[in-house]
């Protein structure tokens, strides 16, 4: 008997730095990060490599910690920008998911929602010639408009007719990609690059190539939105009517009902925000670094903005810390490969394993209350 | 006219026995998006095991068909116990776990695809070449009009999905652990009464639905790709859950949803070709499926109703 309350409190020792309820929403994110680099630095060791030197190169490429050289105009401040740059339309997008959630809602289709405001905005500004005062506001107005319809669209299907919204939005997805598609080949094909036109630079929300203090960098004009919007949504969701609302119908749809909720017109409000914000992830996306779009393809950032609302609770604040985390691991994967020499893809498994380890967070929750229960019964016994 | 229906069926078969998958775990109570993840992962031990067996004993990799079917079915099913340990043992969130499991198939394959091709082969090289299976045509049935076309050119896998698919309906509706795993969907509680473990029967459900994505996955990758590479990703899990949900959680009506599905795809292409219009028109006609589901939903899905408990931990103190 006494050995097995040792073995206990031993392991309640262990967990001692995720035991404080109050920060568990911090603490398991954090552990489970760490476990999952632990996991990959093991895989990198079997492959042969230096696990450390790998993971410092991943930050290196992503602008947090110096290279040891940097090619002409280029420096630590242009590969944090950048990063910004890859995380900005990662965020809105994360976002999106996470509004759709609260509501109680899966929103499966943002990479298509993302498709349709960019070619939208692509097509009204990105050609247009407008002045650039004009064309930016125009093009985030545009964006979220798009987005905010289509998203709507499928939020009144399922209240009008009951479809299920991962089954419209997957649909709207492949519809989306198949009729941009043609559009693009028929209209606004480049015979180069095969694919879309690329944009004036008035229109697109990145500055590239902008010359401060010798250096040649890309600035993300989106960002500070994104981070603005972020908090514009947890405004939004915890201190007015509105939000509370959509979280009722999310938590107990019935219950919300009872009480004199309009059920369906939340759920197709929650679906435009939702709709909206990855219209903004959307021209981020293709009016921002890329500047044009390619035909048939679906961005993965859309589901993967999914695992990044969830790794951030769906909370906003979270989710800033998320896609940053995630957009680290992406962004500095290139130069971990070339100067580590291992394969670029060991990222994206990293994150995989993140991600599991954090679905995990409710069990490790669970039994850590189940533990401090036993440590506290086992102290009434000793006293 | 043939091609519309030979094409169809080899899409719709595989897509239809995802679904079957689909119908035992969600009708069990847990909600299943990951079927994508498992015809990748399923498909990429199948093919891998494929590919190293023919190395191993140097026959033609065609021919390897069987034997990576029977892989790709054991790879589906062993990365299936991820979701199910993960949604039953660990009562995470269901929809948090199919969505991490899609994202870690795809990262995983991708990555293992072009270590075991550097090692194994020595070439940097992210797929592994299948070919395409080889299809009979039975002979005096094939002559029957219209219909003939479904004895024509079959790939040997549509038989077996046929002969699974059977017997995935009687196990569901005619036997006793399928009563059980459809109460276990909508009533646990009483299942829990009846001395019966709901875990247990879950757990199998999603097994059985790792297994038969597997199953599929290794079929598209012998047809339409030919290969195993990334672009397995189709999004067809997503596609055999939109059937499933179509046919309102019910093996029959999904059927009618998949072929659906696969008639107005290869029709669509047909109608393209026999227009003879230049191949960027291709595209307006590949939305045909989705198009039509979505107008069909409108007339059929004020009915459809989600099993019950679907989605919900199952918590043996609740009332």
């Amino acid at each position: 008997m006494s050995k097995d309350n040792k073995k206990t409190s031993l392991r309640y020792r262990l967990l001692w730095p995720i035991r404080n309820e109050k920060w568990q929403p911090i603490t398991i994110p954090v552990a489970s990060i760490l476990f999952s680099f632990i996991v990959a630095a093991i895989v990198i060791l079997l492959l042969g490599k230096n696990p450390i030197q790998a993971f410092y190169n991943l930050f290196q490429g992503a602008g947090i910690f110096p290279k040891a050289t940097y090619a002409g105009y280029k420096s630590m401040l242009t590969d944090f920008l950048s990063l910004l740059d890859a995380m900005t339309p990662l965020v809105f997008a994360s976002l999106a998911v996470a509004v759709a959630l609260r509501a109680g809602l899966f929103n499966i289709g943002v990479s298509g929602q993302m498709l349709f405001s960019g070619f939208i905005a692509t097509i009204i500004v990105g050609y247009s010639g407008l002045d650039a005062f004009v064309a930016k506001p125009l093009v985030l107005l545009i964006g979220m408009i798009a987005g905010g319809l289509m998203g709507g669209l499928v939020g009144w299907l399922k209240y009008k007719f009951n479809i299920h919204e991962v089954v419209t939005t997957i649909m709207l997805n492949y519809i989306a990609q198949y009729v941009i598609s043609f559009f693009i080949h028929n209209y606004y094909i480049d015979p180069v690059s095969r694919q879309s036109k690329y944009i004036t630079e008035a229109a697109r929300l990145t500055l590239v190539n902008f010359e401060f203090a010798n250096l040649k960098m890309d600035i993300p004009l989106g960002f500070i939105l994104a981070i603005a919007v972020a908090i514009f949504v947890k405004f939004l969701l915890d201190k007015t009517v509105v939000g509370f609302e959509i979280k009722a119908v999310g938590s107990n749809r019935d219950a919300a009902k009872y009480t004199g909720i309009k059920v369906g017109s939340n759920m197709i409000l929650a679906m435009i925000i939702s709709g909206g914000l990855a219209g903004l992830a959307g021209v981020t996306y293709y009016l921002g670094d890329f500047a044009s779009i390619q035909p048939k393809v679906l961005t993965s950032l859309g589901f993967d903005s999914i695992a990044v609302a969830l790794l951030g609770n769906s909370h906003p604040i979270g989710i800033i810390f998320s896609s940053f985390l995630i957009s680290i691991i992406d962004q500095g994967s290139t130069y971990m490969s070339s100067q580590a020499g291992i394969r670029q893809e060991i990222a994206s498994v990293i994150i995989g394993l993140i991600l599991l380890f954090s679905a995990c967070g409710a069990y490790v929750k669970h039994k850590v209350s189940r533990l401090k229960e036993k440590e506290v019964d086992r102290k009434d016994s000793e006293s | 006219m043939d091609t519309i229906i030979i094409d169809g069926l080899s899409f719709a078969l595989p897509l239809f026995i995802m679904a079957i998958g689909g119908i035992y775990s969600e009708k069990s109570g847990i909600t299943n998006l990951a079927l994508e993840g498992f015809q990748g992962f399923g498909a990429f031990i199948g093919a891998m095991s494929a590919v190293l067996i023919a190395n191993a004993s140097g026959a033609a990799v065609e021919n390897m068909f069987y034997v990576a079917l029977i892989f790709a079915m054991i790879g589906g099913m062993g990365f299936s116990v991820i979701h199910a340990v993960l949604s039953i043992k660990f009562k995470a969130n269901q929809v948090i776990s199919g969505v991490v499991i899609n994202i870690l198939a795809l990262a995983l394959t991708t990555f293992l695809t072009t270590q075991i091709n550097a090692l194994v082969f020595g070439a940097a090289s992210d797929k592994f070449r299948l070919g395409v299976s080889e299809r009979f045509t039975i002979d005096g049935l094939a002559n029957i009009p219209v219909i003939g076309a479904v004895f024509t050119d079959v790939y040997p896998f549509e038989v077996i999905i046929i002969v699974i698919a059977i017997f995935a309906w009687y196990v569901l509706y005619k036997t006793k652990f399928g009563l059980r795993l459809r109460a276990s969907g909508e009533n646990p509680q009483s299942v829990d009464a009846a001395g019966v473990n709901v875990y247990k029967i879950r757990f199998s459900a999603v097994l059985i639905s790792g297994m038969l994505s597997g199953l599929a996955g290794m079929c598209f990758a012998y047809s339409i790709s030919a290969q195993f590479s990334s672009g397995i990703y189709m999004g067809y899990g997503f596609l055999a859950i939109a059937a499933l949900i179509f046919g309102n959680w019910r093996i029959l009506p999904t059927l009618a949803a998949c072929l659906l599905f696969g008639f107005a795809k290869s029709g669509g292409m047909y109608i393209a070709q026999a227009m003879a219009l230049p191949s960027s028109f291709t595209d307006l006609f590949m939305i045909l499926p989705y198009v039509l589901t979505l107008l069909l939903l409108i007339f059929f899905s004020k009915t459809n109703r989600a099993p019950r408990a679907l989605g919900e931990i199952y918590d043996k103190g609740k009332r």
